[in-house]
């Protein structure tokens, strides 16, 4: 199984060096590469770190810290990883989000010496907002505070109120050092009042859940081969099968799946994922939404969305663009009904007249037409990002809308 | 990753790319990444790739390239664009003057030329996250200034499969994007890709002698590895167990601390 695990939290309590850990512990780093990190921590007369299988920035390198996200591979006995290291500090948000917009579970570090910090809170919000619904959390620099299992549990205590407060069920605890390889690949002698599993245990236990949705197959765009229009597209959730009555919205065209193309020859289906051409024999277009008679993808003109703010400000009443799926539509921003500290997920101001960077928002936006979903029901098409002058400044997710 | 599910991506990026930029190419190497994404770029488009693929001739690839090169282009049909810094190649620019300067001037600066002189919008690149620690913070839309400088220290956000292409004016301004289809992809993903599709490579990759090259670059700066993988079956056995690096007969990269980096700030693959 695939599971794609992000790791959070505040600047300095130890990500990049868990995620050095993980690799270095399950044999994944070549020993070519361990090689150039001592050369260059000699090079820099710096202590060999884990961390520096990550930061592979040279500024990152001499300011000691992450700036960028980034994803690498490994194998557990059990499951393939892609593991993603985010930068903890408020000014990279923005690359922790795209860091943490493929993620099937997060991994939230905390120091046992520092406990939460700003980023802890506002990783976790943004978190929520992406749908991540499972969090392990490893407390770190367990090292530092002499193993003792009384600081674990304060921690755990001030960790557990947080996860409350953003509506998270209690997460779940492992007390680590990755500095030391404690309790993360390897089991710590060091701790043994603890008896849960160790983080690669934990994470070997997840499921990556599949729910069965209704077919959305989002346009791409229309070849002509060989005098044949191929629209191609995605099937962004459930299944696809020739000869099924389709709809496509907003263009409201109403037809039947002809032929399933690839260019290996013809398919009787394809399933969610699945990037192939269909034939359709009318004319839809880039941004259009198929979906089966029975249920069909139903356009809007107006919805409710929270969203994160990375740009610097956003007025009500302003245009900009909207993309969801393949669909780019301008859009106003004819409400924001609450702007919410992404610290503390608190409503700090209702009706607010604009909101700044870093904020999140409840906001009415009032579209052209465009084929969304509820993000609680398909996740694929019920999210969203905000762009204005063709720089992505925002995302968001659906929460509502009248279809 | 799955191949399937590693496949379905990368064709949704090349159609992604073909559909927001007005004017793109494909960078071909004749190795056996690029020569995958073009695999897939034919698949994405049923057959026929509908946009030039552009070949960087710095003088100094191997006999094997070449022949390999029009071999394939003539079977897949190919818009062939051969670029070469024939400025510096008359002045004999080569790895003698130092490899960052010989990258530099063969390579980004003939892909530069090749640029202005057709106005791509967009480059499709075989780049992938676990080849080298700084390819592993690239984005799969990532922009290029005017100058082909790479601000790493400002990337787009990039969420979903939300990716950043300001297309409008790109080509007048000389900005362009480059675009990544298997970023996603380990070197095991693509041999087994290779050999499940069929897909022909280069036969510098299978061993003579006890010696195979696993990344192919110019001939003075890349060393075979040693290796009796004659198969591609071979080539997947020895990389499930090998714990040497991909790019470890690749010169540039190693000349100094971040040269990779330094290399890529300017525009270099």
């Amino acid at each position: 199984m695939n599971v794609n695990v992000v790791l959070v939290g505040h600047v300095d309590h130890g990500k990049s060096t868990m995620i050095g850990r993980l690799l270095y512990d399950s044999e994944s780093i070549k020993d070519e590469r361990v090689e150039e990190i001592q050369k260059l921590a000699e090079e820099y007369k710096r202590r060999f770190e884990f961390a520096y299988f990550l930061d592979s920035f040279e500024d990152e390198l001499k300011e000691e810290r992450t700036i960028d996200t980034v994803s690498l591979m490994f194998k557990s006995e059990k499951n393939y990883y892609t593991i993603t290291d985010v930068p903890g500090h408020k000014e990279f948000i923005k690359n922790m989000l795209t860091g943490a917009s493929h993620a099937h579970v997060a991994v939230l570090v905390v120091s046992a010496e520092e406990g939460v910090q700003e980023q802890t809170r506002r990783h976790l919000f943004l978190l929520k907002m992406l749908g991540i619904k499972e969090v392990f959390v490893a407390v770190n620099k367990m090292d530092a505070v002499d193993y003792k299992k009384e600081r674990f549990e304060n921690v755990k205590a001030e960790i557990n109120e947080v996860l409350s407060s953003f509506g998270y069920p209690t997460g779940h605890f492992i007390p680590v050092s990755a500095m030391e390889g404690d309790n993360i690949y390897r089991r710590s002698e060091r701790m043994e009042w603890y008896e849960g599993p160790t983080l690669i245990e934990a994470l070997d236990g997840v499921t990556v859940e599949g729910k069965e949705k209704p077919l959305r197959f989002v346009v791409q765009d229309v070849y002509e081969v060989e005098g044949e229009k191929i629209v191609v597209g995605r099937v962004e959730s459930g299944i696809l099968r020739r000869g099924d009555g389709v709809i496509f919205e907003p263009s409201g065209i109403r037809t039947k799946i002809e032929g399933i193309r690839v260019f290996e020859g013809e398919l009787e289906e394809a399933t969610t994922g699945d990037c192939v051409g269909i034939l359709i024999g009318e004319e839809v277009k880039r941004g259009d939404v198929g979906g089966t008679v029975e249920k069909p993808p139903k356009p809007v003109e107006e919805f409710l969305g929270e969203a994160v703010l990375l740009g610097k400000n956003l007025k009500k009443g302003e245009q900009i663009e909207l993309r969801c799926g393949t669909a780019k539509v301008r859009c106003e921003i004819k409400e924001i009904k609450e702007k919410i500290d992404s610290e503390t997920g608190e409503v700090v101001e209702r009706n607010p007249d604009e909101i700044n960077e870093h904020d999140a928002a409840t906001i009415v936006f009032a579209t052209e037409p465009l084929v969304i979903e509820k993000f609680a029901e398909i996740p694929e098409l019920g999210r969203f990002v905000l762009v204005k002058n063709g720089r992505n400044i925002g995302a968001g997710v659906v929460l509502d809308a009248n279809f | 990753m799955g191949l399937k599910e590693l496949e379905n991506k990368s064709i949704y990026i090349i159609r992604e790319a073909y559909a927001e930029f007005e004017n793109p190419a494909v960078l071909w190497s004749t190795g056996k990444d690029s020569t995958t994404v073009l695999a897939l770029c034919r698949k994405a488009f049923f057959g026929k790739i509908p946009f030039p693929v552009i070949h960087i001739d710095t003088g100094y690839k191997f006999k094997q390239m070449y022949e390999f090169r029009d071999r394939i282009a003539d079977e897949w049909g190919l818009d062939l664009i051969i670029a070469r810094n024939e400025e510096a190649m008359n002045a004999g620019v080569g790895p003698g003057d130092g490899k960052f300067e010989c990258c530099t001037k063969l390579k980004t600066e003939a892909l530069m030329q090749c640029l202005n002189k057709h106005g791509f919008d967009a480059l499709l690149l075989a780049i992938r996250r676990d080849e080298h620690g700084i390819r592993a913070k690239e984005r799969v839309f990532s922009p290029r200034d005017e100058e082909f400088r790479w601000n790493y220290r400002d990337q787009p956000l990039e969420m979903w499969d939300q990716y950043q292409a300001q297309s409008e004016g790109q080509s007048e301004t000389g900005i362009h994007t480059r675009v990544h289809p298997i970023l996603h992809w380990r070197e095991l993903d693509v041999w087994e890709y290779i050999k499940q599709e069929n897909i022909p490579v280069n036969p510098l990759y299978f061993a003579r002698d006890g010696k195979r090259y696993r990344s192919l670059g110019c001939e003075p700066c890349t060393s075979p590895i040693d290796s009796n993988a004659k198969t591609i079956d071979e080539i997947v056995e020895e990389l499930r167990t090998t714990k040497i690096a991909e790019r470890a007969g690749r010169a540039q990269d190693k000349e100094k601390a971040f040269m990779m980096q330094k290399l890529r700030a300017l525009g270099y693959m």
